[in-house]
């Protein structure tokens, strides 16, 4: 049972600005993620959803703007700041990027090793209990190779839970993933996040789990160079009024536009 | 009622014991988690340990924060009570903790992992191991030489399938933009060996000789070698990891589903390009060489530009020259070969890409030394019997 959504933002992203030499990725985008919601951002193809996510967990620096993490603004923050910052949240990538020299168990006992004072015998069982949470028990000792695509996204949960973060990033949840298996990781996250409480920030495209999992959608738009929409998905389904908007949760072309709209607020 | 507080200025635990008789009732307040999991482990157990206890309730009502690690050790600890046949509860928990209580198994930790750890093989073993992976690689190469020639043979009577764009790039990748280091070492070695030679000579007054030891030792062993060897360390190498990468990029499959053989496709312009360009770079190597001698010559030694010329020219036979540039043609049908078959060795992972790239550079310079033999010893014997002698 997800709890009731409090005020006080855990994530806070003010006035975002990303600009590749003349090309400008986003302009003046501001949300906030609130503790325990899972907000999905999605958006067409380069609309700037992996840059948006990458500054988010202090990869990228952007033009301009702030990402406030417990009053640190985390795009300017120190590397120890930064650090500090990355203990409290996990990220899966698109493909998982679990290290292909390390069997799962190792893959996950790094961050394990590497942030706490657990012994051995601790961290395994932590690990076999994570590796149960993601339905995986039992492959403590297979390389990433020996997995199809949706365990190794799931072995990826796992280590990005490993230190139980606030926040968790997920990269192209379900791409390329069968249906099945994509409908298994959307229970697992609502599990996830209904049992640990876990704020989760998702990237994704699929229309089915974004009625699934997520509580609020934000919308990003390559035109508009920033957010077009934010709200709960099926209240913008229902309710849109942007063609942008209503095209894509709807799965249809836009109608013919006749001239490009830009919409400030 | 506060929480203590830590040095990084978050909140604490804390821990308090009651006895009754033979029951324990153990408070929890303030934070549990991975961050604290040892102190809280430890402090509990050894609470627990003093007693003749019966049970034992733990009461999570001041709990402010758990985490799925810390509430692991708890069920833990249950699970050490039952087996010393104490009752164990766990009471008071928040919606939140009981959550992350739900998600756990217990019955997972004691699951036997489906692939065995793999454990360190024996001496016996890893020698038997490596006699079959150095058999396999050279039936493996042996294939490819085999799958290059034809593709060559191919090639050579369809010239019109030949790719003559991607020979260009790679006779740019592999000869141009070599050629800088190539000539500075080849000049770093001739002045060098001029040196070298200079002090030993000086004492027999055999100044003259310098120059037919440079010339001598460039075009003969050392033009051609050197040349390889840095070829195998630039290209050899790249060869390897472009084939290597597009192989974990299914670039390699997709290829062959396009219906185009891989070996002709991608082998053949790299190994064309080699055999262009490396005697080319020998012929620089050795002329850079010559020059770097002449530098001490000219410098140290008293001689005139002229005489240094004439003394090269004349210790340099044409047999020399054309037998130079056959060893680096075939050098470089070794070390573009060597590299092609490695890059399609590689299967999957970043690791595998590198553990092939390091094997073609070290498999060429092998190659190298073991062919530059051979050529001492057999244009020995053709030079005093000639060929069909």
């Amino acid at each position: 049972m997800p709890e009731p959504l409090q005020k006080t933002p855990v994530l806070e992203v003010k006035n975002l600005t990303q600009r590749f030499g003349d090309h400008i990725v986003f302009e003046d985008v501001s949300f906030n993620v609130y503790p325990g919601e899972v907000l999905v951002i999605v958006g067409g193809s380069g609309c700037g959803k992996s840059t948006l996510l990458k500054i988010m967990i202090g990869l990228q620096k952007p033009r301009a703007g702030q990402v406030l993490y417990q009053g640190t603004d985390i795009t300017r923050a120190s590397d120890e700041a930064l650090n500090e910052y990355r203990k409290n949240i996990g990220v899966l990538f698109q493909s998982g990027a679990l290290f292909s020299s390390m069997s799962i168990k190792e893959n996950i006992a790094l961050p394990l090793q590497e942030y706490t004072d657990l012994d051995a015998g601790a961290i395994d069982r932590v690990i076999r209990m994570k590796l149960g949470m993601v339905n995986l028990a039992g492959y403590e000792n297979h390389s990433p190779s020996e997995l199809s695509g949706g365990m190794k996204k799931r072995a990826g949960i796992a280590r990005a839970m490993a230190l139980d973060p606030r926040v968790l990033f997920l990269d192209e949840l379900s791409a390329g993933l069968d249906p099945i298996t994509a409908v298994e990781l959307d229970d697992l996250i609502i599990k996830t996040n209904e049992a640990l409480g876990t704020t989760m920030v998702i990237v994704t495209h699929e229309l089915e789990s974004i009625y699934k999992i997520a509580h609020r959608v934000l919308m990003l738009d390559k035109e508009a160079r920033g957010m077009i929409a934010e709200g709960g998905p099926l209240e913008l389904k229902e309710k849109a009024t942007d063609p942008r908007v209503r095209s894509f949760f709807w799965r249809q072309l836009p109608e013919e536009k006749d001239e490009p709209r830009f919409y400030a607020d | 009622m506060t929480t203590p507080r830590n040095k990084e200025g978050r909140a604490g635990y804390q821990v308090s014991f009651q006895k009754e008789n033979d029951n324990l009732f153990i408070r929890l307040k303030g934070e549990f988690g991975l961050k604290n999991y040892e102190a809280f482990t430890r402090e509990i157990r050894k609470g627990v340990s003093g007693h003749a206890i019966q049970n034992l309730t733990i009461d999570f009502s001041q709990v402010e924060y758990l985490d799925s690690a810390a509430a692991l050790a708890f069920l833990q600890m249950e699970e050490e009570a039952a087996s010393r046949k104490m009752t164990c509860r766990l009471v008071n928990l928040s919606a939140q903790s009981k959550g992350i209580f739900s998600v756990i198994h217990p019955d997972v930790l004691k699951r036997i992992p489906f692939k065995p750890e793999p454990t360190h093989e024996g001496i016996v073993q890893k020698i038997g191991q490596a006699s079959l992976t150095i058999g396999r690689d050279f039936v493996n190469f042996i294939t490819f030489i085999g799958d290059l020639l034809s593709a060559l043979a191919y090639t050579v009577t369809h010239p019109s399938s030949l790719r003559g764009k991607d020979v260009l790039f790679y006779v740019q990748r592999a000869g141009v933009d070599g050629l800088p280091i190539v000539a500075m070492i080849g000049a770093l070695m001739g002045l060098i060996m001029a040196f070298m030679s200079y002090l030993q000579f000086k004492q027999f007054g055999a100044n003259i000789y310098v120059p037919t030891l440079v010339s001598f030792a460039m075009i003969k062993e050392l033009g051609p070698i050197m040349t390889a060897i840095l070829v195998a360390g630039r290209s050899g190498s790249a060869f390897a990891a472009e084939i290597g990468t597009m192989q974990v990029n299914e670039e390699v499959d997709a290829l062959q589903t396009m219906g185009f053989d891989p070996v002709r496709f991608l082998a053949v312009p790299k190994v064309l390009a080699a055999l262009i360009v490396v005697p080319i770079l020998t012929v620089y190597a050795d002329l850079s060489g010559i020059l770097g001698g002449m530098i001490i010559g000219v410098t140290t030694l008293n001689l005139t530009f002229k005489t240094y010329m004439t003394q090269s020219i004349n210790t340099i036979q044409v047999f020399d020259v054309v037998t130079s540039l056959i060893k680096a043609a075939v050098f470089a049908g070794l070390i573009s070969a060597i590299g092609c078959q490695r890059g399609f060795q590689v299967r999957a992972g970043a690791q595998d890409v590198g553990k092939f790239t390091t094997s073609a550079v070290v498999a060429a310079i092998f190659l190298i030394v073991v062919a530059d033999s051979i050529f001492a010893v057999m244009l020995y014997y053709v030079k005093r019997y000639g060929i069909f002698a």
